[in-house]
């Protein structure tokens, strides 16, 4: 367990200089494309742009302008979005909760569709419905997001509100709650299928291949044509010893997967109206708005590099013959 | 085979609940007046755009959607807008006790608003001209204020009769586009909440008083919700809620609205709107207008060869059918015809509507124009002069549907009439935050939007406003337009205070501009309001404050 916890601190201690660097090239890169001060010179009060300047340091070379954005994080003043003025340390959590719930359900979801797709697949392998999920899958995973989002909304919620001649549709389609409507109750799951249906129809696809084939490889290995050969029942083979065996190489994937959709679900969220992570790096990108952009990048960079590190204590967990070092 | 069973049930009984759901329906209803408006019942309405923020004089809140959304829900005003024997117009709002007056006293421009006395603030406070007093000092004195313009020259406003506010300018300096001041895109503000705090951090996310028939809730990147104001003096809005959802997607939001998710929208003229709108949305009503605020032209740099040449841009127009072009755009939706002004429609008495009349397609007049500047047609179809061809670049906003396919229309016809075209488009924010100040372009294709019903183009037109450094680079003739003679009538139009006297020099500039071919009007891009049948009450447009400016008077029938 020691060696664990160390393995532990000392990836999250590399990880930093990763982000610093990762934030610091966005910085640049967004500072050295955008003028952040351009809505001041609609401005017929011409020291506007002068004071939008020094507010933002912006005669100050690039790096020492991030410099001084850094010094403020590490003393909890993560700036103020040059575009509505918010606290970035409100507007990033705010959004990030959002795209947290999609990713929540919409992980949730995929994982126990794609081990029973993959599962079934593998143990009836070659059948009509083998072929069926496996068709599927391809179908699944060549569909561009946005195109599926759209039929799902006309096919799921227009159109049966026309035949069935309802007043409102069965699935709403903008953000996760009606108006005045709160909580988890069913005007959220109302909101939700559609957007976690799109978000999962790739996910679904691309998981329940790689659970379909790693359940193939375990399937054939010795020690399951043995516990066979013992006379072990089969659904306790499947279950007790190849299902948690052909899982690791999956929840390894899986782990890698959720922390790059931290990012945000920029098509999935500007389909729905879900004022999540990827619709704030799309309006802050147009706006050149570094402030929240760097901050952006540091939170996304963070859940990717803590979910990389979790994927590789869970392969040791679930291995006993991994060891960390 | 009884597990089977069972799913069935759960997945029939979970089908009936969302149905059950769905068809749940609203309010009871009241007779008011003569037409039934029911009372009671949450609207839903789908908004294109969230605001940036909601201190409505601050430069972050340059917002139509804002505007539209949250200010003129809770913010009084001094004038509305109605549209009387075929014009638009201002008359007062219910803030004021009259129409606000205007004389001259000593040289000096004065401007008397009486206020109505049943005015009150939503926390029974009456509206005062200290509230006056205090938004002009906010505006005059304060950092980053999106347009100060006007109020600059006002020099005092009196507040001894607290419902009764005169404004007096200073000596030399009257402001003939005083309507605008204090709306609409302006504010009236609280001083009683306001005064001695920061009013920007008071107000930028949302404010919880109301001066108007709402109250606000602002939840960032989900919505607006208004609910009623019970101190409004006005007529009371019958709506138990109204929501505005931010639906930035075109395609969702059409989708929204057809589903009944949302029950109204209000969508920027895109062809995808026009195709929607011509194949039918059961169960709801258009209201498309052309008479906006918006004027979609060529803005030609009349500074940047070969557009320094006035045959050169008065070529370029007689090459164009507009008519044909406009035809092509909104034809489905019964707009077919080119405007003849650089003034938008809504200011039609202002204008001279048939300036630009004259330049219809004519090969004729183009070949005898290109040919009196020294060109002539090359074996390829197109002007030459010393060895070089005749092309030049349009520039844009990139990802608008509607521009590049008027972009293509202006492409052939350019190029059956010899010139060779290129099109460029770009970010907004590169085109009007740098390319158009800095002069870095020959052709740009853009609407300009009137907030009001105030003229005042000398602000895009004027030499002096030509950026550069007796304006600090803020001058915003972007067009570089140089007619001496266009000047002192522009200039007439912004200072004059007698309204005859304005229409004329307008008049007279719509003329000038005209003959020298300054930039080439094409369409006023028609407002398209889409609403459901659910919606009862007088829904009307308006081309300036939106077809949401008197919600108070809508009703929601089952």
């Amino acid at each position: 367990m020691p060696s664990m916890l160390t393995y532990i601190s000392r990836r999250l201690l590399f990880s930093i200089p990763v982000i610093l660097v990762a934030s610091f090239l966005l910085f640049w890169m967004v500072r050295s494309t955008f003028d952040p001060c351009v809505k001041m010179r609609a401005s017929k009060d011409v020291e506007a742009v002068t004071r939008c300047e020094t507010r933002l340091h912006l005669d100050d070379p690039i790096p020492t302008q991030y410099l001084g954005w850094a010094s403020d994080a590490a003393h909890g003043d993560l700036g103020e979005s040059s575009r509505t003025n918010e606290e970035v340390s409100a507007m990033v959590p705010r959004a990030l909760w959002y795209t947290v719930q999609l990713i929540f359900w919409g992980v949730l979801i995929s994982a126990f569709a794609a081990v029973a797709l993959g599962v079934y697949s593998a143990l009836k392998q070659y059948s009509v419905l083998d072929y069926t999920f496996t068709g599927a899958s391809f179908v699944g995973l060549a569909m561009p997001p946005f195109w599926f989002g759209l039929m799902a909304i006309e096919l799921l919620a227009i159109m049966p509100k026309q035949w069935l001649g309802l007043d409102e549709p069965l699935f709403y389609f903008v953000g996760l709650h009606s108006g005045a409507e709160k909580g988890f109750g069913a005007d959220y799951a109302r909101h939700l299928v559609l957007p976690v249906m799109t978000l999962t129809v790739q996910i679904i696809a691309s998981w329940s291949r790689f659970q379909r084939s790693s359940m193939l490889d375990v399937m054939s290995a010795d020690y399951v044509r043995t516990a066979r050969a013992k006379g072990v029942p089969r659904r306790d083979v499947v279950v007790h010893h190849a299902l948690r065996n052909a899982l690791v190489p999956l929840v390894t994937v899986m782990a890698l997967d959720i922390g790059a959709l931290f990012g945000g679900l920029i098509i999935t969220e500007t389909i729905f109206s879900i004022p999540g992570m990827g619709q704030l790096f799309v309006r802050s990108l147009q706006a050149g708005d570094a402030e929240v952009l760097v901050v952006w990048t540091v939170v996304t960079a963070g859940f990717i590099v803590v979910f990389n590190l979790l994927a590789d204590v869970l392969y040791g967990l679930m291995d006993p013959r991994v060891r960390v070092t | 085979m009884m597990r089977r069973t069972n799913v069935s049930w759960l997945v029939a009984l979970l089908a009936s609940a969302l149905i059950v759901a769905a068809t749940n329906g609203i309010a009871d209803a009241r007779t008011t007046g003569k037409v039934k408006i029911p009372t009671g019942g949450t609207l839903v309405l789908g908004a294109s755009q969230e605001a940036d923020c909601a201190d409505w004089i601050h430069l972050c809140a340059g917002s139509s959607w804002g505007q539209w959304t949250m200010q003129e829900q809770t913010i009084p005003r001094p004038f509305n807008y109605a549209m009387k024997k075929g014009n638009w117009t201002e008359v007062p709002s219910a803030l004021m006790a009259g129409m606000p007056t205007v004389k001259t006293v000593d040289g000096r421009q004065v401007v008397t608003y009486k206020i109505n006395p049943k005015a009150v603030w939503s926390d029974g406070v009456p509206i005062t001209s200290d509230d006056f007093a205090y938004t002009l000092d906010q505006i005059v004195n304060g950092e980053d204020i999106y347009d100060a313009t006007g109020y600059m020259n006002v020099d005092k406003i009196d507040t001894t009769d607290p419902m009764t506010a005169v404004m007096t300018f200073k000596a030399g300096e009257p402001f003939a586009s005083w309507r605008t001041l204090f709306g609409p895109s302006a504010a009236i503000l609280p001083s009683h909440i306001l005064k001695g705090k920061d009013r920007a951090a008071e107000m930028a996310d949302g404010y919880a008083w109301s001066g108007g028939p709402w109250f606000m809730s602002w939840e960032k990147g989900v919505g607006v919700t208004l609910t009623p104001n019970p101190k409004y003096w006005g007529t009371k809005p019958k709506l138990d809620k109204v929501i505005f959802k931010f639906i930035t997607d075109t395609s969702a939001s059409f989708q929204a609205f057809e589903s009944g998710e949302v029950l109204a929208i209000y969508p920027t003229p895109q062809l995808d709107a026009v195709e929607k709108i011509k194949d039918g949305i059961p169960g709801s009503r258009a209201t498309i207008t052309a008479m906006t605020g918006n004027t979609e032209a060529l803005w030609i740099n009349n500074d940047k060869p070969p557009f320094e040449r006035r045959a050169m841009r008065q070529a370029i127009a007689y090459s164009i059918d507009r008519d044909a072009l406009v035809g092509r755009l909104f034809a489905d939706i019964g707009v077919d015809k080119a405007v003849q002004t650089l003034n938008p429609p809504i200011l039609s008495r202002y204008s001279d509507t048939k300036a630009f009349a004259g330049y219809t397609r004519n090969l004729k007049k183009v070949a005898s124009l290109m040919k009196s500047e020294g060109w002539a047609k090359n074996s390829k179809g197109f002007w030459e002069k010393n060895g070089k061809e005749m092309s030049f670049t349009i520039n844009s906003t990139a990802g608008d549907k509607r521009r590049e396919l008027t972009e293509e229309i202006l492409q052939e016809q350019l190029r059956s009439a010899g010139f060779r075209v290129s099109i460029d488009n770009m970010d907004a924010g590169d085109l009007f935050g740098e390319v158009l100040p800095t002069g870095d372009y020959q052709v740009a294709l853009y609407a300009q939007v009137a907030t009001s019903l105030d003229p005042g183009l000398c602000t895009i037109a004027c030499s002096e406003n030509i950026p550069g450094p007796m304006n600090d680079d803020s001058g915003q003739n972007y067009q570089r337009i140089n007619v001496k003679k266009l000047d002192p009538l522009l200039e007439t139009v912004d200072v004059d205070t007698n309204v005859k006297e304005r229409i004329r020099a307008s008049k007279a500039a719509d003329v000038v501009m005209a003959e020298h071919m300054v930039s080439l009007p094409l369409d006023p891009l028609p407002n398209i309001f889409l609403w459901s049948k659910k919606i009862v009450g007088s829904v009307r447009d308006n081309p300036v404050l939106s077809p949401f400016w008197n919600m108070n008077k809508w009703g929601l029938k089952r």
